[in-house]
């Protein structure tokens, strides 16, 4: 580890004075652990095999480091931030729709990437990403991503469905019923970009380049979308084991999903399997991003390096369904994951997943978007049938 | 000796402090009262102070950033068709909530304070006091399974051969939907479920601290049970049923776990309030809402005590 | 006279208690009836079956006439003022009194003339509008019986009505509940613990002792003649003398009553020890041991008082020594 550090900061010292505007207030060298490193997670992403002996990818860290790893489960984004924003963090696990929101709050600092020697191994489809790479500066490493998927009852449709149309226009299933009352639809105002990818497809002439830049025409379309869908559904899905428990109890035959629900119905024994239909699907992306006042950088940097290079790429994407952010996680042998196991998870459909971010006023397709706040209404409205 | 010495003065000074105190009840009184006034008062008041305040800024339509600026714009957004369904939805299931609960409640208090005795009280005491003991979740999720479309419930209706009963009236619109599970009225079963005990034990104290001999005394001017019920045992217990209704109303209005496990996903204040103050930022319209409760509780309150409902107190 | 409340062989158990028990009573139209007795001896219970709160286990009630069985209390003409007056507290005084008219369904302005006319004849005119709770005990008390009065009832049963009210205002209240019934000519049964006050007021007196009757009679008699050691000490804290004693005296192997204000201090007599004197105003009460006897006497304003420890010789003419036959 000291050698890797060295070098780290060897290569530090190397740096070109270019990059020096940006590193004004990132750390220039890693020193000594602090001992301990405090960090705000999505609940089943830092496991020490508490939960599963076979899952731990925490004991390893503290004991070749020295620094002790608290954590702190946020169900939310929305948690997320007001955890950081209270602050006592050092790290922080989020998603695309948390992450800007926190840059641009400037609650997180810039990362220095040459302090992580395991950075040249990130896939490179993510290492520029937009929701943690912003004017040039690197706000976080990426952690785990993953598809919202179509899952569908295998009862029900003898083949995947094609499109996403089964869950957005009311037509009858292949075992000759129809689907009204048998689909769910994400109970978060994120959706709506669900509903804007469908469009994207089906109605090019709206011009719709990405699901979460949307001018008011646009925007209407994907309301007028979601307002006929209302019809269709009769719960939306919030909490992942509600899902669960209504693809057993409730007769579901189709919704989107994350493939952890998938897995853990498939592990139950329930006869559903999931795809990613012709039109794509949304999907998150999240990336591990360092408090600006972070009391324990060293061992934030330890952890981030440790993120990267341990079994933590390829246990967590087995434990959680998701795409480790280090391709070589997959086939490398370093954990339990296997080539297989990742086309599963959708490691294979990057192209065809648009990434969840947060939808701003001022965007970059087409000058003024509907920002956010209003998703939050409009879909409010749109559930409660409006 | 020394030692002595120093026991002796703690004793005096000691002595002293409960002189004093006793000399002036009121200091001691004040000396309690502080500190849950302090904490009534900054913590608790404070807050709903903070949060009245920032109902009355406005967030910029255009950027999404809260102007700290006086207005009544967001009150107003209350108003918008979306958002006014919420609240009309809020107050009509608290209203059905509150009702069923004092339907419900009041034979079973009612029950337990004029006949169950000794054995059947502590029998009765745990009835109604267990569902507060396990977890609100579980009772929640372990509805959500009784009322699943492959739930007992729906079992039971199908043995008995009432199936066609039960879709009938799933079918009716509002207060229907595709199981019970994701209806209004699976939502509204699971409040009343969930806030009965706090609309019983109200009730039963009220009912136990009105005199046996004043339904005797009724009965024995004339009136038959139903008029004793009408004239003096409704309206003595009734400071006990507002009490209930108070915390059975005031609870449905501010919960946002149930809606969102059981039934059809229209949103309740709650729910409102939480996905406002969140992701979207929208501080101001989330105050606006949350001071809707605060709102209906007093003229509630006020509309009570105006039909004497206290004068029994 | 006809018969207004009339008990045959009625019982009322409890399980294994015997709160009333094979009851046998006659209560004529018009009397002023008391049922006296220590608590728990059966007296409101019976006071209670006859209102109609509590059913007989066995035996038959009939009330003027009529068998009261399975007639529940809102159907019985008659009316109680109960022990607490259980005044309804969310109702003014008016609309207390009125409670049974309105029940009954009579208009609101002539229901409320009548409760006005009942407060006057308890001389509580214009108190309509307060709260009972804005009265004393004794108005109260005066409340609970003109809301009971008002529906004019043939029998109006009262269930120690005057145990709350301080000595005064009892003496007052006798007074004037005796006279009302004296002008109203109705029925009224009396229950109450007090022995002065059954004896004052009522024109029959019924001893209760464990849920059975054990005298029935006019005042006089059972002050003067008690048919039972039970009745001589409860009503007229009579002296009691064993058999043994009255058979050397009167050659009758029974139980004796002495009362008090019959024994005198004599030159000749029967000795005895003072043990204790208490000075009660218009008399004095000298507490003595006769042999082995306790013996209270009663010394009228001037006699000669003895002291705690003095040897008197104590004296009663014959015929106050009344022999109880039955025991």
């Amino acid at each position: 580890m000291k050698t890797i550090l060295k070098s780290g900061t060897a290569l530090l010292l190397g740096l070109t004075v270019a990059g020096q505007t940006a590193a004004q207030t990132m750390i220039t060298e890693i020193g000594e652990g602090e001992g301990q490193v405090n960090i705000v997670a999505w609940p089943g992403y830092l496991e020490r095999g508490e939960t599963d002996a076979a899952f731990d990818w925490i004991t390893g860290f503290e004991e070749k480091t020295g620094c002790k790893v608290n954590i702190k489960s946020a169900n939310t984004s929305d948690e997320m931030v007001a955890l950081m924003n209270e602050g006592g963090f050092d790290l922080v696990t989020a998603s695309g729709d948390a992450s800007l929101r926190m840059v641009a709050g400037k609650r997180v600092q810039p990362i220095n990437v040459d302090l992580i020697p395991s950075w040249s191994t990130v896939d490179e489809r993510l290492k520029e990403a937009p929701w943690h790479y912003v004017d040039g500066t690197h706000y976080g490493v990426p952690y785990m991503w993953g598809p919202n998927v179509l899952m569908y009852s295998t009862d029900v449709f003898p083949e995947a469905p094609k499109s996403w149309d089964v869950v957005f226009t009311a037509m009858d299933f292949p075992d000759g019923k129809p689907n009204q009352g048998r689909v769910q639809a994400y109970d978060g105002p994120i959706h709506i970009a669900d509903a804007a990818n469908y469009l994207m497809f089906h109605q090019p002439e709206l011009g719709i380049t990405s699901p979460y830049e949307l001018n008011e025409d646009q925007y209407a379309a994907a309301l007028d979308l979601l307002r006929g869908q209302r019809k269709l559904v009769s719960r939306y899905w919030h909490d992942a084991f509600i899902q669960i428990d209504d693809f057993k109890n409730e007769g579901m035959a189709a919704s989107g999903t994350w493939p952890f629900q998938v897995n853990l119905l498939q592990g139950d024994k329930t006869p559903v399997a999931s795809t990613i239909p012709e039109e794509g699907a949304t999907g998150w992306a999240d990336s591990t991003m360092m408090h600006a006042d972070a009391e324990n950088p060293n061992c934030s940097y330890m952890w981030m390096e440790h993120s990267l290079a341990s079994n933590l790429q390829s246990d967590l994407s087995v434990w959680f369904g998701a795409n480790p952010a280090v391709p070589a996680a997959c086939t490398d042998g370093r954990g339990m994951q296997t080539a297989e196991g990742c086309t599963t998870n959708g490691m294979d459909d990057f192209d065809r997943i648009k990434f969840w971010t947060t939808p701003v006023s001022s965007c970059e397709s087409q000058g003024t978007c509907v920002p956010y706040y209003r998703w939050v209404s409009d879909y409010i409205g749109v559930i409660g049938g409006r | 000796m020394s030692d002595s010495a120093l026991i002796n003065r703690r004793g005096g000074a000691l002595a002293q402090l409960s002189d004093t105190l006793w000399r002036r009840p009121g200091l001691l009184i004040f000396l309690l009262i502080l500190p849950p006034a302090l904490w009534l008062g900054i913590i608790y008041l404070g807050s709903l102070f903070a949060l009245l305040a920032q109902s009355f800024f406005s967030i910029d339509e255009f950027t999404g950033i809260i102007q700290y600026e006086f207005t009544l714009k967001t009150y107003a957004e209350l108003f918008r068709p979306s958002n006014f369904d919420i609240i009309i939805r809020t107050v009509v299931m608290a209203a059905a909530v509150t009702i069923g609960a004092a339907v419900i409640g009041f034979p079973v208090a009612y029950y337990a304070a004029r006949y169950a005795r000794g054995k059947w009280k502590a029998i009765f005491y745990l009835g109604v006091m267990m569902p507060l003991w396990s977890s609100y979740l579980v009772k929640v999720y372990s509805w959500k399974l009784i009322l699943a479309k492959e739930g007992i419930l729906n079992w039971l209706f199908e043995t008995l051969h009432l199936g066609g009963l039960l879709n009938a009236y799933l079918a009716i619109p509002v207060i229907g939907g595709n199981s019970l599970s994701v209806s209004a009225t699976g939502t509204f079963l699971v409040f009343l479920y969930v806030w009965i005990p706090f609309m019983i034990l109200p009730i039963q104290a009220s009912l136990e601290r009105v005199p046996h001999t004043m339904i005797e005394a009724s009965g024995d001017l004339g009136a038959r049970p139903a008029q004793t019920f009408r004239h003096v045992l409704l309206p003595l217990a009734l400071p006990g049923v507002i009490a209930g209704s108070i915390f059975t109303f005031s609870l449905t209005l501010g919960d946002y776990i149930i809606p969102q496990i059981v039934g059809s996903s229209r949103r309740f204040i709650g729910q409102a309030v939480y996905a406002y103050q969140g992701t979207a930022g929208n501080i101001p319209l989330a105050a606006a809402f949350a001071v809707v409760p605060i709102l209906l509780m007093a003229v509630y309150l006020w509309v009570a005590k105006r039909q004497g409902a206290f004068d029994a107190l | 006279m006809t018969s207004a409340i009339r008990f045959s062989g009625v019982s009322r158990h409890y399980g294994d208690v015997k709160a009333v028990d094979t009851l046998d009573l006659d209560i004529a139209e018009g009397e002023f009836f008391a049922m006296l007795g220590p608590s728990g001896s059966g007296k409101t219970t019976s006071l209670r079956l006859i209102a109609g709160f509590e059913r007989p286990t066995a035996g038959e009630i009939r009330i003027f006439g009529q068998i009261a069985q399975g007639i529940p209390p809102y159907k019985r003409n008659v009316n109680t003022v109960f022990q607490d007056y259980a005044l309804f507290p969310h109702l003014n005084v008016r609309d207390n009194v009125a409670y049974g008219l309105m029940i009954a369904g009579q208009p609101k302005a002539q229901r409320h003339k009548a409760a006005d006319g009942a407060l006057e004849m308890v001389a509580l005119g214009g108190y309509g509008d307060r709260k009972p709770s804005e009265l004393s005990g004794g108005q109260r008390q005066r409340v609970a019986l003109a809301r009971a009065l008002v529906n004019q009832p043939k029998a109006l049963l009262l269930d120690e009505p005057l145990g709350a009210l301080d000595l005064k205002l009892r003496e007052q209240m006798q007074e004037e509940l005796k006279s009302l019934q004296r002008s109203l000519g109705i029925t009224f049964i009396f229950v109450t613990h007090d022995q002065g006050e059954a004896l004052s007021m009522a024109d029959r007196v019924a001893v209760f002792n464990k849920g059975r009757i054990v005298q029935i009679g006019a005042p006089e008699d059972i002050y003067y003649r008690p048919e039972t050691p039970f009745v001589a000490d409860f009503v007229g804290s009579s002296n009691v003398l064993p058999p043994e004693f009255v058979a050397k005296l009167t050659g009758k192997h029974a139980y004796g009553a002495l009362r008090p204000e019959s024994v005198f201090l004599a030159e000749q007599g029967h000795s005895a020890m003072v043990r204790s004197v208490s000075f009660l105003g218009a008399a004095t009460r000298v507490s003595m041991q006769m042999d082995k006897i306790p013996l209270t006497i009663l010394l009228p304003k001037g006699a000669v008082i003895p002291k705690a420890g003095d040897a008197v010789t104590v004296a009663w003419s014959a015929d106050d020594l009344h022999v109880m036959d039955r025991t």
